[in-house]
C-alpha cells in the first residue's frame, strides 16, 4: 500500500477521532456509584477483601498464617520422626500410611503407563494423539453448530 | 465537606472521561456503566492518594481501559468465536453504510455535533477486532507494540487491524484524502 496514502489516512482518522467530545455519562451513574460505596462501607471489615483490611490487621493475619504454616511443617516433621511416642501419634501416623499407600500405587501405575508408551513406538503414539485431537475437534465443531442453531436469533440481534 | 462528598465531586469531574473510554471500547452502555462503576469503586479505595495527584486522569483512563479489555476477553471471547465462525464478520468494509442526510457534500453541511455523532456511530459499528486497537492507538495514545502486548496478539495483526479499521472508517465517513490532507 502507498505509504503516503497510509500517512494521510492515519492523520485524517486521527483528526476525526480526536475531535470527538467526551460522551455524557448517564445521570444516574454517580448516584449508583455512591450507593455502591455506601453499601460497601456497611459491610464489616472481616467480610471485605483482604486488600481493604486495615494495615495492622493485614500484618497480624499474615504473621498468624506464617506461624500456623511453620507449626504445621514442624508438626509433620515431628510425626515422621517420633511416631512411636504416643498412641495418638501412632494413630495419626496410620492415616499418613494410607496416603503413602495411595501415592505408591499411583507411582507404580504411572511407571507402568510410561513403560507401555515406550514399548508402543512413535507411530502408535502419534496415531493415538491424532485420534484424540480429531475427537476434540469434532466435539468443538458439533458444539459450535449446536450453539449457532440454538442461539442464532439472539446472536444476530446482538450483532446489529 | 465529608470524604464522600469530595469523592462525589471528583467523580462528577471525571465520569464522562471514564465512561467515554469504556463505551468506545465496549460499545454497550450497560457494560460501560458497570466498568465505570468499578473504576470509581477502585478510585474510592485509594482516594487519598489520587486526590490532588496530577496523574489522576491517566490513572483513571488506564484502569478503565484495562477493565474494559478484561471484560471483552472474559465475557465476549467465546461469543465472538462462535459468531465469527459462521458470519465471517471481520471486514467492516462490507458492513452497512451510515445514512447521510445529503450525500453530495456531507462534510460542509453537517453541523459539528452531527458530525461527531456520525463518527461515533461509525466507530461503534466497526468489528471489535478493528475498533479496539483503533481506539487504543488514536484515542488512548498507545503504541503498536503496547497494543499488541495488551491484547495478546502479534504486532503484525495490530497493524493490519488498525489499517483495516481506518479504511473502514474512511468508507463509512466517506472521507476523501487530498494531497494536502484536506477533507471533503
Amino acid at each position: 500500500m502507498n505509504p503516503d496514502y497510509d500517512k494521510q489516512l492515519e492523520a485524517a482518522i486521527s483528526r476525526e477521532l480526536k475531535a470527538l467530545p467526551e460522551l455524557a455519562a448517564p445521570g444516574a451513574l454517580a448516584n449508583r456509584v455512591m450507593a455502591a460505596i455506601g453499601q460497601r462501607a456497611r459491610v464489616p471489615w472481616y467480610r471485605r477483601s483482604w486488600q481493604t483490611w486495615p494495615l495492622a490487621l493485614q500484618g497480624v493475619l499474615l504473621v498468624g498464617l506464617l506461624a500456623a504454616f511453620a507449626l504445621l511443617c514442624f508438626g509433620g516433621w515431628q510425626l515422621a520422626h517420633f511416631t512411636m511416642l504416643t498412641p495418638a501419634a501412632r494413630e495419626v501416623s496410620g492415616w499418613f500410611s494410607l496416603v503413602n499407600a495411595v501415592w505408591n500405587a499411583a507411582n507404580t501405575l504411572a511407571t507402568a503407563l510410561g513403560l507401555a508408551f515406550r514399548s508402543l513406538g512413535p507411530a502408535v503414539i502419534t496415531g493415538i494423539a491424532v485420534m484424540l485431537l480429531a475427537s476434540y475437534a469434532a466435539c468443538v465443531g458439533l458444539g459450535t453448530v449446536y450453539w449457532r442453531l440454538a442461539f442464532c436469533a439472539s446472536l444476530k440481534e446482538r450483532q446489529l | 465537606m465529608t470524604n464522600a462528598q469530595q469523592f462525589e465531586i471528583f467523580m462528577r469531574n471525571y465520569q464522562n472521561m471514564v465512561f467515554s473510554t469504556a463505551m468506545r471500547l465496549l460499545t454497550n452502555q450497560s457494560e460501560a456503566e458497570d466498568v465505570t462503576q468499578e473504576v470509581f469503586l477502585r478510585a474510592y479505595e485509594r482516594f487519598g492518594e489520587l486526590q490532588g495527584s496530577p496523574t489522576v486522569g491517566g490513572w483513571l483512563k488506564t484502569v478503565a481501559t484495562n477493565l474494559s479489555l478484561n471484560h471483552l476477553s472474559r465475557y465476549r471471547s467465546r461469543w465472538t468465536f462462535f459468531s465469527e465462525i459462521f458470519t465471517g464478520d471481520t471486514d467492516a468494509g462490507d458492513g452497512p453504510e451510515m445514512e447521510f442526510a445529503d450525500e453530495s457534500n456531507v462534510g460542509e453541511k453537517l453541523e459539528a455535533r452531527d458530525r461527531h455523532e456520525l463518527v461515533e456511530r461509525a466507530l461503534q459499528k466497526l468489528p471489535t477486532a478493528q475498533r479496539v486497537p483503533l481506539v487504543l492507538y488514536h484515542l488512548e495514545g498507545l503504541r503498536y507494540d503496547e497494543i499488541a502486548e495488551k491484547l495478546g496478539v502479534s504486532l503484525g495483526k495490530v497493524k493490519t487491524d488498525i489499517s483495516r479499521g481506518r479504511e473502514a472508517l474512511r468508507k463509512k465517513l466517506r472521507l476523501t484524502l487530498e494531497p494536502e490532507n484536506s477533507l471533503t
